[in-house]
């Protein structure tokens, strides 16, 4: 549509009014182009919001959208949504609410630190005190509220994906909590429960095995870390997550807590000991093997012979600085080739996962183009990688459909760096 | 034989400030100023609070004022214009017109602080009805209502729910032939936004603009201020006109952020009105034979030396060079009441 002429307008597809079919194109209502108002209602009530007093600052200079990921498949970023709320959009009830999956892009490039990731869990807690949030979260609420995660498996089965392993990791729910473990390793959801991460997490198992590391997993005593669900509003499921977790934590005694899910990471170091008042000596499993990457070094025995990229997790790089231990861990796979796609590390895409996007993928649709793993799996394909190598729970999954509906199965593959690692102590 | 005294033409504050630094110096002055009292445009055109720190105008102006005033090296003529000036510096023929008549005296150097006089709207295509519309107001109407601590709707004598400010009014514009930024508008229309908030909490404030000027500390101290604690609501886009509707005024322009036409009712709109060249600054451009740039007395060192006129021993001080901030102004103030000093010693030296 030519840029001069109207450009929103409603449409039913389908409307009969008195016998006549007035469908589609017939029944077209444009909006005026005028803006005859600014409305600051919402504007006022999001920046009355403890902790979205910032959606105020934005001075119109744009850096966020160059680098918001959700703009890059659609129209959304943290300048435009301010303009929005300016000109009287109601963000309580509008999709641009869901948009956002805090990957902290725009905080990171912002001259006035306008923080979405203040903004949104503080303006979705109102809508989620409303009830009035997207169908799909509700559900994935309602889930780890009732069986502590998110796709509502039964808590029992949290332990399930240990079954067929030769030497399955220790069980510490089945004990008292009077022997000592060196590592607590948090397994987290999409490690426990999805079909692909189960393939991660026995492959990091049988790594630590060879390691020889002493570890122990909360078994069915562990629940979801619930940093997603702060992000979307919940700020009471969270607080209850945090504190159930938390005595399992103190309940069993560990000298370093090693967790897979770097959100579960963020929750750790950055949100619970605001609710419990305790600290956590808390790293990813990439940052726990890299420490220890003289002894892995030589496990390392049978190459893997293909082109590799990798992609940062937002909340294990932007969030929490870390870029460097994946990538060590990278570059030590023998017979690969490392490369880098052109938005890596600081200026890393994101998946969509976060922030919630990861059970929003229905409002999303509406809005964009394309999903935002589906462009990132274009990078990763576009530069030549033949595996996409990840460290987050959510991002096996998330690529992997994305390498399918992008058509690219068969060029790209997705994988776990555990389970690179395990590939290549096979037989050790 | 004690030297002819350095000439100080205006008592703005450029001119108190260029006084009073060669008074320190040890050297005579001759203060002129047109108007009854001294102080400049802060006093003469009613400021409220000076930008940017939004310190009470009177008060501020009086202090300056109560320097000088009991310096025995100073001597103050209100009401008084220059009108004749012959020779060269150090030994400058000069006539005065005062309320005592007209009086010949010798200068050894002169300061122009003569100033600038404000925009003047109804110069303009009239697009914005400033004569027309009786709630269509200038900055320095606001000025005016803000020092009696009292903002309304002129039409109504009523508190206003909403009021904007267009920039730019007389600046940056060719057809107008007033191509120059005025500098300080944009910090003195949103200290004025902030000043609305603070007596109106209700009303909504909205500043059409083309780009926001906010420099060095301004940028903090009233542009992040205005918006984040005031809630300012700065709208990029100049308002194109302004018609009536009903008893309100719309302001008609583009959202350009939006890509937007705007067709907003207001209750009061202000005019950020810019500087031009007064009309003594041009009288005293004339008389002593100084360049001029755009109607401005143009000083001739650049960035470097921003006081020096191509005329020996005739400094400019403040906005009579050009548009100035107050910092600027002051500061000019004192660079050139350094230099006429040593102008006039160096002048005595060759004659010893």
């Amino acid at each position: 549509m030519s840029e001069h002429k109207y450009e929103k307008f409603t449409e039913k597809e389908e409307a009969v009014v008195e016998g006549i079919d007035i469908s589609g194109i017939w029944n077209r209502m444009y909006e005026p182009r005028e803006l005859t108002e600014y409305d600051l209602t919402y504007m006022d009530k999001v920046t009355e919001t403890p902790g979205a007093e910032s959606m105020g600052w934005c001075y119109q200079c744009a850096q966020c959208v160059g680098v918001c990921p959700v703009d890059h498949v659609g129209s959304y970023g943290p300048r435009k949504l301010f303009r929005k709320l300016q000109t009287g959009t109601n963000l309580f009830e509008s999709d641009d609410l869901w948009l956002c999956t805090t990957c902290m892009n725009c905080l990171r490039v912002c001259p006035k630190e306008v923080d979405m990731m203040k903004i949104m869990p503080a303006v979705r807690e109102q809508v989620v005190l409303e009830g009035t949030l997207p169908g799909e979260l509700q559900e994935m609420l309602q889930n780890v509220s009732e069986y502590g995660n998110p796709m509502g498996e039964s808590p029992r089965k949290r332990v399930r994906w240990t079954k067929d392993l030769e030497q399955p990791p220790r069980d510490l729910s089945k004990e008292d909590g009077s022997e000592s473990v060196e590592v607590l390793w948090y397994v987290s959801d999409y490690y426990a429960y999805h079909g692909r991460g189960q393939d991660a997490a026995r492959a990091l198992t049988r790594v630590f095995n060879r390691l020889e590391v002493d570890f122990g997993i909360l078994g069915t005593l562990e629940k979801c870390d619930g940093d997603s669900q702060r992000l979307v509003g919940e700020t009471g499921l969270f607080e209850e997550l945090a504190q159930h977790n938390d005595e399992q934590f103190q309940k069993y005694k560990h000298g370093t807590l090693v967790v897979t899910d770097p959100h579960a990471f963020n929750a750790f170091k950055n949100h619970y000991p605001k609710v419990t008042g305790n600290e956590y000596r808390v790293v990813h499993y990439t940052q726990y093997l890299s420490n220890r990457l003289k002894e892995l070094k030589p496990l390392l025995v049978k190459p893997y012979e293909k082109k590799l990229t990798f992609h940062d997790p937002c909340y294990l790089g932007r969030h929490n600085g870390e870029y460097q231990a994946p990538r060590d861990l990278v570059v030590a796979i023998p017979g690969a080739e490392f490369m880098e796609m052109y938005r890596c590390r600081e200026q890393s895409y994101c998946c969509g996962g976060g922030g919630g996007g990861m059970w929003l993928d229905g409002v999303s649709a509406d809005h964009t183009r394309e999903r935002l793993s589906e462009n990132r799996v274009r990078e990763a394909v576009e530069i030549g990688a033949e595996v996409l190598v990840v460290c987050c729970p959510y991002e096996v999954s998330r690529f992997e459909d994305a390498v399918k509906s992008t058509d690219n199965e068969g060029k790209l593959e997705v994988r776990d760096i555990a389970e690179i690692l395990d590939y290549c102590m096979d037989g050790v | 034989m004690p030297e002819n005294p350095v000439l100080v033409i205006g008592g703005g504050p450029a001119g108190l400030e260029a006084a009073r630094g060669v008074a320190d110096l040890g050297y005579h002055v001759k203060l002129v100023e047109k108007a009854e009292r001294l102080g400049g445009m802060p006093i003469l055109a009613d400021y409220a609070a000076l930008t940017p720190n939004m310190v009470n105008a009177e008060e501020a102006m009086g202090e300056m004022v109560q320097r000088i005033e009991n310096d025995e090296l100073i001597d103050i003529r209100t009401s008084t214009e220059v009108i004749r000036a012959s020779g060269s510096a150090p030994a400058l023929e000069i006539g005065l017109n005062g309320p005592g008549g007209e009086e010949d005296i010798q200068t050894g150097g002169v300061i122009v602080a003569t100033g600038f006089q404000h925009f003047d709207p109804g110069k303009e295509t009239q697009m914005y009805g400033y004569y027309e519309f009786d709630d269509v107001i200038t900055l320095v109407d606001t000025e005016r209502m803000l020092k009696a601590g009292k903002f309304v709707r002129p039409s109504t004598g009523e508190a206003p729910k909403q009021v904007c400010f267009i920039q730019c009014v007389g600046s940056r514009d060719r057809q107008i032939g007033n191509p120059w930024c005025s500098k300080v508008c944009c910090g003195i229309a949103t200290k004025e936004a902030i000043e609305i908030r603070q007596l109106i909490p209700d009303c909504r404030v909205f500043i059409f603009y083309i780009d926001m000027r906010m420099y060095g500390f301004w940028e903090d101290e009233i542009y992040w201020k205005a918006q984040e604690k005031y809630k300012v609501n700065f709208i990029r886009g100049i308002v194109t006109e302004i018609t009536k509707r009903g008893d309100q005024v719309v302001v008609k322009g583009e959202d350009t952020t939006m890509g937007r036409p705007v067709e907003v009712p207001m209750d009061v709109v202000i005019l950020s009105i810019g500087m031009e060249p007064s009309e003594g600054t041009k009288k005293m451009g004339e008389l002593f034979q100084l360049p001029s740039t755009h109607g401005f007395i143009e000083s001739i060192g650049g960035a470097l030396n921003t006081v020096v006129t191509s005329v020996p021993g005739i400094f400019v001080a403040g906005a009579a060079a050009g548009p100035a901030d107050l910092e600027d102004s002051v500061s000019m103030g004192g660079a050139a009441a350094m230099k006429a000093a040593a102008f006039l010693r160096k002048a005595n030296l060759r004659v010893a």
